[in-house]
């Protein structure tokens, strides 16, 4: 999308030059024909005026992206989820496991019936 | 007292900014401003404005390029700039001095030479 607007910007500046050399050519011609200055062709005013704005509108939009300026725009991206994901407050031995299928089925028990 | 606690409740709450955002924005708008300095004063000077016509022509163009800020930023602009009219207004002497030096160097170049 950017090099859209590059390719704006060289085009406008091109149009831009060929409007000063059409400006430039016809101030000689009309030195050479001692005619007096009053105003240039109406085409190179509109071709110049048009490439000013196409380059300037080329340039506000390369020139770089605008950020949110409320300082929560970013904060406020975050989810609840991976806000309170904090691996320091992990609790795994908590009553939720009398929950479990085999909640009864002690390993240790085991352990120490084969033991006695 | 009604109106009194009315117009305590209608106060607006103090928005927090970014420092970094702001600061970004500022560099994207001071360029854009830079450039549209530059480039209206050649334009000027290709016209061959002379006098409070170039001058014209400069509010002219800074007005444009404020229209052009707004259709970019779209109509919830109030995320990108805290004020309309300081953007419109900011660094407009500033970029004066730019435009006068670019019209005045592009006219002796194509209407004097």
């Amino acid at each position: 999308m950017a090099s859209v607007y590059k390719i704006i910007i060289i085009v406008g500046f091109i149009s831009l030059f060929h409007a000063a050399f059409s400006a430039a050519q016809h101030r000689s011609y009309l030195r050479i024909s001692s005619l007096e200055f009053t105003t240039l062709p109406l085409d190179i005013v509109i071709q110049a005026v048009l490439s000013l704005f196409a380059v300037m509108w080329g340039v506000l939009n390369v020139s770089g992206q605008l950020r949110e300026i409320p300082a929560a725009a970013k904060l406020n991206l975050i989810k609840w989820e991976n806000q309170m994901n904090i691996s320091s407050f992990y609790s795994f031995n908590h009553r939720g496991r009398g929950l479990a299928y085999n909640y009864g089925a002690d390993p240790c028990k085991d352990v120490m019936e084969s033991l006695e | 007292m009604s109106s009194a606690s009315k117009t305590k409740d209608t106060k607006p709450e103090p928005i927090a900014y970014s420092e970094t955002a702001l600061r970004n924005n500022a560099v994207v708008v001071e360029y854009c401003r830079t450039s549209m300095a530059a480039l209206s004063g050649s334009t000027a000077g290709i016209l061959g404005l002379t006098g409070l016509n170039g001058f014209a022509f400069y509010v002219f163009s800074v007005v444009v390029l404020w229209v052009m800020f707004m259709i970019k930023a779209g109509p919830n602009w109030n995320k990108y700039y805290v004020s309309r009219q300081s953007l419109l207004t900011n660094g407009f002497f500033g970029a004066l001095f730019t435009y006068i030096l670019f019209w005045t160097f592009i006219y002796g170049m194509v209407h004097v030479y």
